[in-house]
């Protein structure tokens, strides 16, 4: 779906463009403005990173960036289509075609095999089971775990768990996928391993949107959004057009 | 999702955890196995019932003398009358012999005698019978014959035994006992044959045949006429009845009604002092029988169904408790595309399966405790395809009911709560 793009072109197509989105959380008298006016432009092929330290917002801007939740005002265009109004169905939908999830405990199914794990996207794509079969065994060699598809996520460690938490978010050829705190389960060199990875897919033409509290990692991103207090407090640019060498 | 996909995930569910499906489906096993033995029992029941009624004989009408409610009335007590006369008159039999519709009547009367065996009293009657008496009560020759008519032309001292007349007074072991004679009274009397009647019958006032001597009608006017000495207490007494039974039998049973009503008419216009009769329709008392049975299997199949329903109470429960634990499933599922139609179908199916295979065991238990019941109480149990049919279709029912609410609970899980919630 998306084919690599050369990182210089000007024409590179919005995939998710947030306008002055705002999400306020009234609880009882209390009314909580979480995020006040978030405006951003997330460009096919980019890796973005998301930072912010916790009460920032970062994870009602996760929320709604996977559309597990509605903002209170603003636009949300997906591939240019808007999005902040669609009804709960129609919102599954696009959770499932169009995003790809990756949590930070890997939300595997335990009792399920890797396989059926990869599948669960596409079970819920209504993608026949033959078809579903072949995508799983080609997205877990990509992950570097082919050999690993009848085992259970019991049987595998965090690193690799994550690994098939990555493959089964690319099992429905998504938009981009959305990272949230990928590696905030992980040691240093696991951590390493899935940010490399992270690379390679993006290097193969996939949007990443990485939500973190870590600074550490904005080194790996094409751009780094900083949110303070609900809003966007810096907007780098870095480094696009190259990642910076991985495995640090 | 795809159907076939959505039932292999809540099958795959169900077995993760197979002893927390089966203590689940505990109540509906027992429920649906109450349901079958219940309805098992009481069918049973229900048949017993009719073949006893049916034994008499749908096409007949049994006409019967009955003690009128005060003896004698108050003369009795006061003129100390030793006589008593009431029942079932010979005039009573011609007449009714003569009525439309009526094919043949045939007598019974009772001899009054105390059947003896040493000193001891028993419990059997020497009853004089009509000749088709045999096959009018639907009873069937074990041994020997049945009276023929020379029997009855010769006033021969000859009898027929009710199989439970030879228990009683013979000998276990004596296994031949055509030709002997056994004493009645004064008078002896050649056994010629045995006859026996499965169905249960009773007779009002008489009980049942196999309790029964026989012995031809016009033996019994020679050697008794047709009264009795009967001691009640301090009085003897003599009772004076020419006939205890009429077992009549009708030409067409459509209209065995109009003939009972016939009979009843009569008798009450002849029979004017005391009510010392009645008048039994087998055919009347098995459309009763059939109602209150349907009742009985109403009521037990009610109280049966409240088992079921405690039983889809128990499993909303863990149900509920399930949703719950499975928060985080559910948000994962919800959060990779799920719809919440998805997650109320894998719920609801898993329900729904849950208490279908409650209730394909609760069948096998339902049989097990009616043969139980066959072999311990001695009551006959019959299934039938319905009562299985429906308790499956019961018991899928209560998963849809009882599985709703917790389905619809699970759809309704906010996605972010639940993923945030670890």
């Amino acid at each position: 779906m998306t084919a690599p793009m050369e990182p210089t072109s000007q024409e590179a197509l919005s995939i998710v463009k947030l306008e002055d989105i705002c999400k306020t959380y009234v609880t009882g008298e209390l009314i909580v403005p979480v995020l006040k006016g978030i405006n951003i432009d997330v460009m096919r092929g980019e890796f973005v990173g998301i930072l912010g330290s916790s009460g920032s917002g970062k994870s009602t801007m996760l929320n709604i960036l996977g559309m597990l939740d509605v903002p209170t005002s603003g636009k949300y265009l997906l591939e240019r289509q808007h999005v902040e109004t669609l009804s709960d169905t129609e919102l599954a939908t696009i959770r499932n075609r169009k995003i790809g999830f990756i949590f930070q405990s890997f939300n595997l199914f335990p009792h399920l095999s890797v396989e059926q794990n990869i599948e669960v996207p596409m079970l819920y794509a209504g993608v026949p089971r033959k078809v579903r079969r072949e995508r799983a065994i080609e997205l877990s060699r990509q992950v570097g775990l082919g050999h690993r598809l009848g085992h259970r996520p019991t049987q595998l460690s965090g690193g690799e768990c994550q690994r098939i938490a990555i493959a089964r978010s690319l099992s429905n050829k998504p938009a981009f996928l959305l990272a949230d705190e990928p590696t905030g389960n992980l040691d240093e060199k696991t951590s390493a391993d899935i940010i490399k990875l992270f690379h390679e897919l993006n290097a193969s033409g996939s949007t990443i949107i990485m939500v973190t509290h870590n600074p550490a990692l904005e080194a790996h991103f094409d751009k780094v959004i900083y949110l303070r207090d609900g809003r966007v407090s810096e907007h780098q640019n870095i480094n696009f057009g190259g990642g910076p060498d991985v495995g640090e | 999702m795809l159907v076939s996909d959505l039932f292999r995930l809540s099958f795959h569910n169900l077995l993760l955890h197979k002893i927390r499906s089966l203590l689940t489906s505990l109540g509906v096993i027992f429920g649906v196995g109450s349901v079958i033995s219940m309805l098992a029992v009481s069918e049973g029941a229900k048949r017993k019932a009719l073949s006893q009624i049916e034994a008499m004989g749908i096409d007949k009408i049994i006409v019967y003398s009955k003690k009128p409610p005060l003896a004698g009335k108050d003369s009795s007590t006061s003129n100390a009358s030793f006589t008593e006369t009431y029942g079932l008159t010979v005039r009573d039999r011609k007449h009714i012999v003569r009525m439309d519709n009526i094919d043949h009547v045939t007598p019974v009367r009772d001899s009054r005698f105390k059947v003896m065996k040493g000193t001891k009293r028993l419990d059997l009657k020497l009853v004089g019978v009509g000749s088709e008496f045999c096959l009018d009560s639907g009873c069937h020759l074990l041994k020997g014959r049945w009276f023929k008519p020379v029997d009855f032309v010769n006033i021969r001292n000859v009898c027929v035994i009710g199989e439970r007349v030879k228990r009683k007074m013979f000998r276990i072991g004596q296994r031949d006992i055509i030709g002997l004679s056994i004493r009645v009274g004064r008078h002896l009397f050649r056994i010629i044959g045995i006859i026996g009647n499965d169905h249960g019958t009773q007779y009002p006032e008489l009980g049942s045949p196999n309790d029964m001597i026989y012995i031809p009608m016009r033996t019994s006017e020679a050697i008794c006429k047709n009264y009795a000495f009967v001691r009640e207490g301090r009085n003897a007494k003599v009772t004076i009845i020419d006939y205890d039974l009429l077992v009549v039998s009708v030409l067409d049973v459509t209209h065995i009604d109009n003939t009972a009503k016939r009979i009843t008419a009569y008798m009450r216009k002849t029979h004017t002092e005391t009510k010392d009769w009645g008048v039994l329709v087998p055919l009347d008392l098995l459309k009763q029988r059939e109602r209150t049975q349907n009742i009985f299997t109403i009521v037990m199949g009610s109280i049966a169904g409240i088992s079921l329903i405690v039983g889809g109470i128990g499993i909303m429960n863990i149900m509920l408790a399930s949703v719950y634990e499975r928060r985080k499933e559910i948000g994962t599922r919800r959060a990779l595309g799920a719809q919440k139609r998805d997650i109320l179908l894998q719920f609801l199916i898993e329900t729904v399966f849950l208490t279908s295979l409650g209730g394909i065991i609760g069948i096998g238990v339902g049989v097990g405790i009616s043969q139980v019941i066959t072999i311990y109480a001695d009551m006959p149990t019959v299934y039938e395809a319905w009562s299985i049919i429906l308790s499956l279709l019961i018991s899928g029912f209560v998963g849809v009911v009882f599985g709703t609410y917790p389905a619809w609970k699970a759809a309704q899980q906010n996605p972010i709560d639940v993923l945030r919630s670890e």
